[in-house]
């Protein structure tokens, strides 16, 4: 059966598909290892402002992490709280592959967004302009040789999307500009103390469930009903 | 401490937290970075609403304008509860006396119903609530939406402001293609769309006209219901405001529309595995919505008629022969509607089409109505002067019960019999207006030409350019009729257009899923009898019809001179304005020394002409009527007239292209400009730079010209072709699939040329006036026909009109001579039961899918 999900809300919006297909274990490993690396690019170090348009720019710290279940290192930002946030939302990623039973396909999209200040009547717009979409299909495996290389293909796999993840941010693709220090928190998620990345947001998807289809079109039908 | 004199320095303790040697670090925010309007999140809309603020001339009009609208809302609906229900009618018609103490005089205030009266008279009354509890609704819906759009335009006023520079007074003075130029320039500065560095006209269209273009390639198609078979009013199409609401809502924005947001096509719907459970489904919507139209028919059924009858009565009141008038239909807008083809530019179109196009109607006034018109006029004309008369001797006449009323009828009715009665200086030239009218509106079925004086052209020409009642009518049955053809004829297509979209989407980056007929890709969609044999590798199923896709090409190239195709289509268009230049200079060199003064290009077609003719009846009347003594002559000097801006900037354009490439620099003024607009791309001379600033307006008005002139070429080349090798497709009457049209060239073959008269060339034909009921089949016959007027200028050769220079050079000058000559020649009517014939035959391949699948 082919699961359909949800492509890209908006148009005027990058987006990216990584694909990987892992066994069970090596779930929150691997997807840890490319939200990390999307994010570590996609951070900077703390502003400060001198002035309302000028500012300087902290460090921000690097670890190597060696992952359990997959011949793999990859590098993160040496920051806790994005840490517990990353690994929060995987690990409710998993448990939901765990749960939704055999098929096992799932995909968890990290978007990066940015505020757009509206006036009264309406509330902030979010608007995202690069999602990365990576699709995981979790496969069962027999025996442990099959395991054990399954552990190298597995790496060598995350290594190509790694080099691919950097070949697409080198591209001069549209990034926000760099803010003043009033418009900083419509770009930067500044709650952070260590590091302050792209405002961004996690979601993910087990199956394309109904309710979603269901809202956007109420939601649609609302919008189109209004527009001239 | 020792100061040592070494670069060494002690560090200035620093107790903010930031890095050491900060200072070097600062970073500067540039200044432009405040703008908002980079990315912005939905461009579809946003281009709409930029398109609709500059179409709408600013926001002050536009606000102004809804503010009316709503009010007049209110009036409406108000104004007619009270005529029904609180006014004493009796008073007013003076059956019932009132008894006024102070004077005798019965004021408007006697006829009003007291308040209390009124009030219990609406209260009592069901269908009154219920007219009002609908209109309240609506009024409410329109409010809501009013106050929103108010505040989605005050930002694109913004944007207007701050962005584009430009303030709200000089907009209604900008054409769009300035504003275009604007917004494309500063998605470099401001990255409006973050997919790509530079935005092409193309991709505003596409986004401005996405399901607009859909649209149109359905009807391109034949896929949409619109065309139906009745018992006795024959073949009619039925395609209101309705119908149209209603398609856009299955497919495109109503819930479980195929599309899921503005600009991507659903997925499933992309993959061509389960069509048929999509195509179930689709059917079940259809069902679904055609039955709520049905519960939701009085309703709209009551709106309709109030909106018709406080829009058109006061109308009718004032200009009794606005019903006779006609107008171009919904039908007839899609039909003729380019891909990529904004509001404004078709309109334009069709409004310059128009005058032509009601007098070709008008050559066809029945002759019976007419007699009975005529007397029904003078009968009623009697009466009516025989009234005014005495009103004019005494005006107690009027007093008498009756007599006001009577005159107004008679009145009306003498107007109404007069739209019936023909213009006495008329003259039946149909196959030359028909061509003007071509020169218009771009596009017409093959079997048009040649068969413009027959019953069933008109008849079709019809459908596209319907009366103004009839489109009131249409609009008034809608509510009826548009649920029976949802649920009986659109649900039985929706396997159609579930492959329609599959095999029709196509997704470009930073756009989105558009049509793919709206790319105007020749090799896609190229059709091999449109000029683009060779270079298309469209399956039947794929090609457009009626030289769509070629002719939009043409027009965007045209509209949108800084458009940078990709290369195969470069070559389409340099090749084809090449060659329409070289008929245009070939022409124009024989007519005019390159010395004339340009300014007058009009008057040196009248000239020419006129002069030579030397007949006191040949005059150029503001009417355009001509004494018909010479009939054939005069109707190529019509049609040489209507078209005179025409071949004019043609001329113009030629000899300037002549200087152009002499002179070469920019010194030359809006004169070269014009030339430019042309040629510049064919002649790859650095004028681009200049171009794209000089152009917009003197070229936006010459561009419409140019297009009239490629779009009646194309239509020229393909009759040669289509005739040569039997290519020619009947597409008027195909019902859905295509591969129906073989049955037609044949009956188009089977003219035989000898049957006909051998028409000469101008350049052979003798001096002679030629009979009235020769009259030429084309306008470039009229052209030729037109030679004998203007000896004088026959020096030259043979062509005065490009299009005669065509035919000569096609090659085929026994094409010519084999087009049917007179208007009402016997074998023109033989012809006409066989093309009936011919008809279910194309229709009997309804149920056949479409044999291309391509999966993408």
């Amino acid at each position: 059966m082919r699961l359909s999900f949800k492509n890209n809300l908006t148009m005027n919006c990058r987006s990216e598909l990584l694909e990987v297909t892992v066994e069970a274990r090596q779930v929150e490993e691997s997807i840890l290892s490319l939200l990390h690396t999307i994010l570590l690019h996609r951070s900077t170090g703390k502003f400060h402002y001198k002035k309302e348009g000028t500012y300087s720019i902290g460090t921000v710290g690097t670890v190597d992490i060696d992952c359990d279940y997959i011949d793999f290192t990859f590098v993160k930002i040496s920051s806790e709280e994005l840490d517990r946030v990353i690994k929060k939302a995987v690990v409710e990623f998993k448990d939901a592959l765990n749960i939704s039973g055999s098929d096992g396909i799932g995909q968890i999209s990290l978007e990066f967004y940015q505020k757009k200040k509206s006036r009264w009547p309406f509330s902030d717009e979010c608007i995202p302009w690069e999602v990365w979409n990576i699709k995981v299909n979790v496969v069962n495996l027999a025996n442990e040789q099959e395991r054990q290389i399954c552990r190298e293909k597995v790496g060598e796999k995350l290594c190509e999307k790694v080099i691919n993840i950097v070949e697409v941010i080198n591209r001069h693709d549209y990034v926000p500009k760099m803010p003043t220090q009033s418009e900083v928190d419509n770009v930067f998620d500044t709650s952070l103390r260590e590091v302050q990345p792209y405002l961004h947001k996690i979601t993910y998807q087990i199956t394309d469930s109904l309710g979603t289809s269901v809202s956007t079109t109420m939601r649609r039908l609302i919008k189109d009903t209004l527009a001239l | 401490m020792a100061h040592f004199d070494t670069e060494y320095q002690r560090l200035e303790a620093s107790y903010s937290d930031s890095p050491p040697g900060e200072e070097n670090l600062l970073m500067h925010v540039p200044e432009g970075a405040k703008s908002q309007w980079h990315h912005i999140e939905n461009l579809d809309l946003f281009f709409q609403r930029v398109y609709n603020l500059h179409q709408k001339n600013g926001f002050t009009c536009m606000l102004l304008g809804e503010i009316f609208e709503l009010i007049q809302l209110l009036f409406v609906v108000g104004f007619t509860v009270f005529l029904a229900n609180c006014v004493d009618y009796d008073i007013l018609f003076a059956n019932k006396f009132v008894n006024h103490t102070d004077s005798s005089k019965v004021t408007l205030p006697d006829a009003f119903v007291p308040v209390e009266v009124c009030n219990a008279r609406i209260r009592d009354n069901a269908f009154v609530i219920f007219v009002l509890i609908i209109s309240g609704v609506f009024w409410l819906h329109r409010l809501v939406k009013f106050i929103y759009n108010v505040c989605c335009y005050w930002e694109i006023r913004a944007f207007y402001i701050h962005a584009l520079k430009m303030t709200m007074s000089e907009l209604p003075y900008a054409t769009w293609q300035e504003v275009q130029a604007r917004i494309v320039e500063i998605q470099k500065e401001h990255q409006i769309c973050i997919h790509k560095k530079e935005l092409t006209e193309l991709d505003i269209y596409h986004r401005i006209l996405r399901f607009k273009n859909y649209m149109v390639a359905m009807v391109n198609k034949s896929l949409l219901p619109v065309r139906f078979r009745l018992p006795l009013l024959g073949d009619v199409v039925f395609f209101t405001r309705g119908l149209k609401y209603n398609f856009e809502l299955i497919f495109f924005w109503g819930p479980g529309s195929l599309f899921e947001n503005e600009w991507s096509l659903k997925s499933e719907y992309k993959r061509g595995v389960n069509r048929l459970e999509l195509a179930d489904r689709l059917a079940s919507r259809i069902l679904w919505i055609g039955v709520a139209n049905l519960l939701l028919c009085p309703v709209i059924l009551v709106w309709q008629i109030l909106y018709a009858f406080f829009s058109y009565t006061e109308v009718i009141k004032r200009e009794p022969g606005s019903l006779g008038a006609r107008c171009w239909s919904l039908y007839g807008r899609c039909y003729l509607r380019h891909f990529n083809e904004l509001d404004h530019e078709l309109m334009s179109r069709l409004s310059k089409g128009y005058k032509a196009a009601s007098k070709y109607m008008n050559c066809f006034l029945s002759p019976l109505l007419t007699v009975v018109a005529k007397n029904v006029a003078f009968f009623a004309g009697s009466l009516l002067a025989v009234l005014i008369a005495l009103t004019i001797y005494d005006e107690d006449v009027l007093a008498v019960e009756h007599v006001l009323s009577s005159i107004t009828l008679l009145g009306v009715c003498i107007t109404v019999c007069r739209s019936f009665i023909p213009d006495k200086h008329m003259v039946f030239c149909p196959e030359q207006l028909l061509r003007v009218i071509l020169a218009h509106i771009h596009y017409m079925p093959d079997h048009w030409q040649g068969n413009a004086h027959r019953y069933e052209t008109r008849d079709q020409f019809s459908q596209l350019f319907q009366y103004k009642a009839v489109f009131i009518l249409e609009e008034l049955l809608s509510p009826v009729v548009t649920p029976i053809i949802l649920i009986f004829c659109l649900r039985r297509k929706s396997l159609e257009i579930i492959d329609f979209f599959r095999n029709f989407t196509v997704e470009v980056v930073g756009v989105g899923d558009t049509c793919s007929f709206a790319q105007m890709d020749i090799r896609q969609h190229g059709h091999p009898a449109w000029m683009s044999e060779g270079k298309t590798e469209a399956s039947i199923y794929q090609q457009a019809e009626d030289g769509k896709t070629e002719l939009s090409l043409m027009h965007f190239a045209i509209t949108n001179p800084q458009w940078q195709p990709p290369r195969e289509t470069t070559h389409f268009i340099s090749q084809l304005k090449e060659r329409v230049q070289r008929e245009a200079t070939g022409a124009s060199s024989d007519m005019h020394p390159p010395s004339l003064s340009e300014s007058q290009p009009r008057s040196l077609i009248a000239n020419f002409l006129t002069a030579p003719s030397a007949q006191p009846s040949v005059h150029f009347g503001r009417d355009g009527s001509l004494s018909g003594q010479v009939a054939a002559a005069s109707d190529a000097v019509a049609a040489l007239r209507s078209l005179s801006p025409i071949s004019s900037s043609l001329h113009l354009r030629g000899s300037f292209s002549g200087a152009y490439r002499t002179a070469g620099n920019a010194s030359a003024t809006s004169r070269t400009m014009a030339g430019s607009g042309t040629d510049a791309r064919t002649m790859s001379s650095g004028s681009s730079a200049w171009e794209a600033q000089l152009t917009s307006l003197v070229l936006s008005e010459y561009a419409s010209t140019e297009m009239s002139i490629h779009a009646l070429y194309m239509h020229e080349l393909h009759k040669q072709q289509s005739r040569g090798n039997a290519l020619s497709r009947h597409t008027w009457h195909r019902q859905e699939s295509d591969e129906s049209s073989d049955s037609i060239p044949d009956e188009v073959k089977s003219v035989p040329g000898s049957r006909y008269k051998h028409l000469p060339r101008s350049h052979t034909f003798p001096t002679t006036v030629p009979s009235p009921t020769a009259i030429p089949t084309s306008a470039s016959d009229g052209a030729a026909a037109a030679g004998p007027e203007g000896t004088a200028s026959q020096q030259g050769g043979s062509n005065r009109w490009p299009y005669a220079d065509i035919l000569c050079t096609g090659g085929k000058v026994t094409r010519s001579a084999r087009v049917p000559m007179g208007g009402w020649a016997e074998e023109s009517h033989q012809l006409a039961p066989r093309r009936h014939e011919s008809l279910p035959e194309e229709s009997s391949e309804d149920e056949l899918p479409p044999h291309i699948h391509k999966v993408r």
